[in-house]
């Protein structure tokens, strides 16, 4: 019975569907997280009557067909990489991006990952660095003796050196963007990977048409919201039970037929 | 009373068939754009050697078989999701998508960017236009659908999504992945349907509908296979009671 399979394949499907949303509900307060969604897919149907078909010498056809699908299958699951909400931390190296920019940060093994966690740290040389101690390119070093470090909106860091009048410019923030956000690889630790859906990176910097400003003392929220989550949880919840139901049913069927003849 | 046998095997064989519809329909349960299929039957009356000279003429048997399992083109709910490249349709058409295969027809308005640029399902297959494939340049962001499916950027309008609908939309074939296929194409469907932008359409199975009928079949199997157990029992007792009397 074609039933039994079917019905687990849409228990695997809610597992993962659970799955999918309880991590983005574990990281509810993880800062630039994107919330995931999994998307469905019906698998393939077996068609045993085909709509159009012929049935008589006189041209008439069938006017709907015979076809059984045999289940569901997971087809994806895209980060929703929508704007998360900007609360203030007032230290003076958080960053938050509003708009559609990442941060490049250069990894150990000499790749280049991309982040929306903007938590930035300075390290023992004055060096700019993730809170993994990973360090932002372009790389800006802000030397012992500055004081109030601004970044401004479009990126440029300056300090105000003792001994000058002038705040001395240090560096300039850089971002990059890509044709299909959705298409990062998430490596953990809030950052990402460039892959052929994603496209190249194009770098550009902050204030410039479709990289975003940039926020000084503020983080950006992940953008999972609670509450459409619990919903999408119980109604995961449900769909399991439901198929699970389903696999009884053909249980009880397979079973009136196996004491059909009491021998 | 071997056709009381054969009659209940009918039967049979059309519930496992119903079952299977059931199930697949609530494994879509969460399926965007999913439309669920039901089940109908016909009967098939079976010529049987006949006497026309009693007074009450023997009558053709009955069997059952399944027909089809039409489409049930309803609409799914409605959810907004605040993503600007989903969509959702109102009305009975569906996005024309290119796929290696072929022109497919599908209700799923989760669509993506792949990496060339291009309008895509969440399967890479491209989504149509009026005028082709819409394609966005990197420089592009600020993406909108509106409701007649023109889509927009910050540089302009990028094309029209083809919204394609069908006269009799059981002739559509399902092709999995969410793809249907038509034998001759749509027709364009013109001012009838709208987009609800930032919205995806769900999977129109109702729950509570098949878990009824789940529970209709279930029982149905269970009465039918009580009686060809009666029918086995009666052919058992008649054969030992005959053989008594030899």
């Amino acid at each position: 019975m074609r039933a039994l399979h079917t019905a687990a394949t849409g228990m695997m499907a809610q597992e993962l569907n659970v799955q999918v949303i309880s991590n983005n509900i574990a990281n509810l307060r993880t800062t630039g997280y994107k919330r995931q969604r999994a998307q469905f897919q019906d698998l393939l149907y077996e068609t045993l009557r085909r709509p159009g078909s012929q049935t008589s010498d006189q041209g008439t056809v069938l006017p709907a067909g015979l076809e059984i699908g045999s289940g569901v299958k997971t087809g994806s699951t895209p980060r929703v990489m929508s704007q998360g909400n900007l609360t203030s931390t007032e230290k003076e190296y958080d960053l938050a991006i509003r708009g559609e920019g990442f941060f490049r940060i250069r990894l150990p093994d000499g790749r280049t990952g991309y982040t929306r966690d903007g938590s930035f740290e300075l390290d023992g040389q004055g060096q700019m660095v993730t809170r993994e101690g990973y360090i932002v390119e372009p790389a800006i070093t802000v030397p012992q003796t500055a004081k109030g470090v601004t970044i401004s909106a479009q990126g440029q860091v300056q300090a105000s050196i003792p001994g000058q009048t002038q705040p001395q410019v240090l560096g300039q923030v850089q971002l990059a963007r890509f044709v299909n956000k959705a298409g990062l690889e998430s490596m953990g630790d809030n950052l990402f990977l460039e892959t052929p859906a994603s496209g190249p990176p194009v770098d550009g910097a902050p204030g410039t048409e479709g990289y975003g400003n940039l926020q000084q003392a503020y983080l950006e929220e992940g953008n999972v919201n609670a509450v459409t989550e619990i919903s999408s949880l119980i109604a995961a919840q449900r769909a399991y039970e439901m198929n699970s139901k389903v696999i009884t049913a053909a249980d009880q069927m397979l079973s009136s037929t196996t004491n059909m003849f009491r021998g | 009373m071997e056709n009381a046998l054969l009659i209940g095997l009918s039967r049979q064989v059309a519930l496992g068939r119903e079952l299977d519809v059931i199930a697949n329909n609530m494994a879509n349960v969460t399926t965007n754009g999913f439309k669920a299929r039901s089940s109908r039957f016909r009967e098939y009356l079976m010529p049987v050697a006949s006497a026309e000279s009693f007074p009450r003429p023997d009558r053709r048997l009955s069997y059952v078989i399944d027909a089809g399992t039409p489409l049930d083109i309803r609409s799914g709910a409605i959810e907004h999701t605040g993503n600007p490249l989903d969509v959702a349709i109102k009305g009975d058409a569906f996005l024309a998508v290119q796929t290696p295969a072929g022109e497919r027809y599908t209700r799923n308005g989760a669509l993506e960017i792949d990496a060339q640029g291009q309008l895509v399902t969440s399967d890479g297959h491209t989504v149509l236009g009026d005028n082709g494939p819409i394609t966005f340049t990197p420089q592009e962001s600020g993406f909108e659908i509106a409701p007649d499916g023109t889509v927009t950027s910050n540089q302009g309008q990028r094309g029209r999504l083809r919204l394609v609908r069908f006269d009799n939309p059981q002739i559509l074939h399902n092709e999995g992945t969410n793809l249907l296929s038509a034998p001759n194409g749509g027709q364009p469907a013109g001012a009838t349907s709208r987009l609800e932008p930032r919205a995806i359409e769900r999977s129109n199975v109702r729950p509570v509908v098949e878990m009824s009928r789940l529970i209709e079949v279930n029982r149905s199997y269970s009465s039918v296979a009580g009686m060809v157990g009666r029918m086995d029992e009666l052919r058992r007792t008649a054969i030992s009671r005959l053989a008594d009397n030899g």
